[in-house]
């Protein structure tokens, strides 16, 4: 899906994340493999792999042998990654020594680890040898993640929805303190449960599976990091999602070849539908939401194109790994006509979908396997009201778009979505931004002009001054205690 | 000495502006102070108030488009 943001929300929180923190991060093998699949471009590999084996720090302006002087750019984005993520280190620039640089020796180690195997094996999960039950394959697991994962999505948007209960369990009250804590639902009065959908939780179902996948393992870390809690450290929890990663879908893996802390973290793993526990037994099965964490595959395929998967019945069958970045949009197949005049078919029976088409059109009739409604100002502006913004929602229908839509508009050379109906949607926004408010205190009555110039003045330097008239000599700031301050000293200055 | 005022900056449209001082003529409720075509500083707790009133006029003078009878 075009809207979503990929690796980029993960690589904001690694960016935080002091020296030390990597230090600890990079004692794991599957780590380095996690980040080295995940976050670095091309080159940056390259790099990585050029540095490995060499004995001696790499003098800096060698780099310029390998690369073209066009690449430049490129080349100062790889070595800024590499550097951000504290895997090289550059010496410093001196006087009569030349820069130099090299891989930073927890990282060299763990990842020569992960090419040449040896030291301890369960660096990537230990396979239960107990009898694995043959009803659990892959299909079935992905069955499994998909349930977890659609109640959450669900409940995301069945707070404004339709008012659709019957589709089951929903997420666990844990799940749903995450999901507030991200502001990606807020409590409000009269909306149905007492929750309903934020603007940054539109945007999460905007995304692609894989980036909400991460939004909300990120949710979970940042809450276990608030908690405080000894039993759960984010840096050990981070570990163990890259190690997760790297482990086989399909496969059983031995519960008590874990650690005490990741042991406790298997509860709410299950609770994402990342893990597949079967009862009583001491196996777990890594489901394709947590092995396609660190590739480029998604997960799930993307929301459209997993409905368009699930309400085909074919099984999942894509390689975690075979799919190339890119392809994904291609194979993914929309279900939504918009016509001209605003009505709106959509050839779904997903009730998340139909869901999510409720939160903006006003739906007047549901057959099976296809729903059609209208947008209108009404039902626009209700969404506008959930924080939900036009260009969001034009980038969803066209995302979503019937293929026979894209069809028609390329052989027409037209946009896929109708114009009119693009324009009347922003129209309609704008409609609901008549007044721009800002709380403040208006200052008048100055008793001279110099007064008012250097007051107004210092607002404006301190960035409180919201608008101001020199003939009138009155102006409005957000905020007053430095002015008061301010105007304090001036008096006694006098 | 000067004062300083405890209010919401409004920021509109002139046409907008006019009907929120025609909103206020009534009981003068609402406005502080009338700083120019574009500017108004209300008070605090009329905000809500305001923009529910602002709502009902547009509503008088906008004319959606009747639905179509969804007859298909």
């Amino acid at each position: 899906m075009s809207v979503g943001t990929q690796s980029y929300q993960l690589s904001d929180y690694l960016e935080k994340l002091p020296g030390t923190t990597f230090r600890k991060l990079y004692q794991q093998p599957p780590t380095t493999f996690a980040i080295f699949r995940r976050m670095l471009p091309p080159l940056a590999k390259r790099f990585v792999n050029a540095l490995l084996y060499m004995p001696d720090p790499l003098p800096l302006s060698d780099l310029d042998i390998w690369v073209k002087a066009e690449g430049k750019l490129q080349r100062d984005r790889a070595l800024s990654i590499l550097r951000s993520l504290h895997i090289v280190q550059i010496t410093p620039p001196g006087k009569d020594r030349v820069q130099e640089m090299q891989l930073t020796s927890n990282f060299k180690k763990s990842y020569r680890m992960v090419l040449e195997g040896g030291g301890d094996e369960q660096w990537f999960g230990v396979p239960s040898d107990l009898p694995v039950d043959p009803a659990i394959d892959i299909p079935f697991l992905d069955r499994y993640a998909r349930k977890k994962w659609e109640d959450i999505l669900h409940y995301v948007v069945s707070s404004v929805g339709v008012g659709d209960t019957s589709t089951g369990s929903g997420p666990k009250t844990s799940v749903k303190d995450l999901l507030l804590a991200g502001h990606l639902v807020e409590r409000r009065v009269g909306s149905q449960g007492g929750i309903s959908i934020t603007q940054a939780g539109f945007t999460f179902l905007l995304q692609e599976a894989n980036a909400q996948v991460w939004t909300l393992l990120l949710l979970w870390l940042e809450a276990a990091d608030h908690a405080n809690d000894p039993g759960m450290d984010s840096i050990d929890m981070l570990s163990f999602l890259f190690m997760l990663a790297s482990l086989g879908l399909g496969q059983a893996y031995d519960t008590d070849a874990l650690t005490e802390p990741r042991k406790n973290m298997l509860p709410s793993l299950v609770d994402f539908g990342l893990i597949y526990i079967p009862r009583d037994t001491r196996q777990y099965f890594p489901t394709r939401l947590a092995t396609t964490l660190t590739s480029t595959a998604s997960p799930l395929r993307s929301v459209a194109a997993g409905f368009a998967a699930a309400t085909a019945n074919t099984s999942g069958d894509i390689s975690s790994l075979g799919a190339t970045p890119g392809s994904e949009p291609e194979q993914q197949k929309g279900s939504v006509v918009v016509e001209t005049n605003y009505r709106l078919y959509a050839y779904t029976s997903s009730p998340l979908q139909i869901a999510v088409l409720a939160l903006f059109t006003q739906l007047n009739m549901r057959f099976s396997g296809m729903v059609s409604g209208r947008l209108t100002r009404d039902s626009i502006r209700r969404a506008i009201s959930y924080g939900i913004t036009a260009d969001q929602i034009v980038s969803y229908l066209a995302a979503h778009a019937h293929e026979q839509m894209a069809r028609t508009a390329a052989a027409a050379g037209r946009p896929v979505l109708p114009p009119t109906v693009v324009d009347q949607l922003r129209l309609w926004q704008l409609e609901n931004e008549r007044m721009r408010t800002t709380g403040g205190f208006l200052f008048k009555d100055f008793d001279t002009p110099q007064d008012y110039a250097a007051v107004s003045g210092y607002a404006e330097e301190i960035g409180v001054l919201v608008w101001k008239s020199d003939r009138k000599q009155m102006f409005f700031a957000s905020k007053h205690e430095q002015l008061r301050d301010y105007l304090k000293s001036r008096k006694k200055a006098e | 000495m000067p004062r300083a005022i405890r209010g919401v900056l409004i920021e509109c449209e002139p046409a907008i502006k006019s009907i929120i001082v025609h909103l206020d003529s009534k009981n003068n409720d609402f406005i502080i102070e009338d700083l120019d075509e574009q500017h108004l500083v209300i008070k605090e707790n009329m905000v809500f108030l305001l923009k529910q009133k602002l709502e009902e006029r547009l509503k008088e003078t906008y004319r959606p488009e009747e639905p179509l009878a969804d007859s298909d």
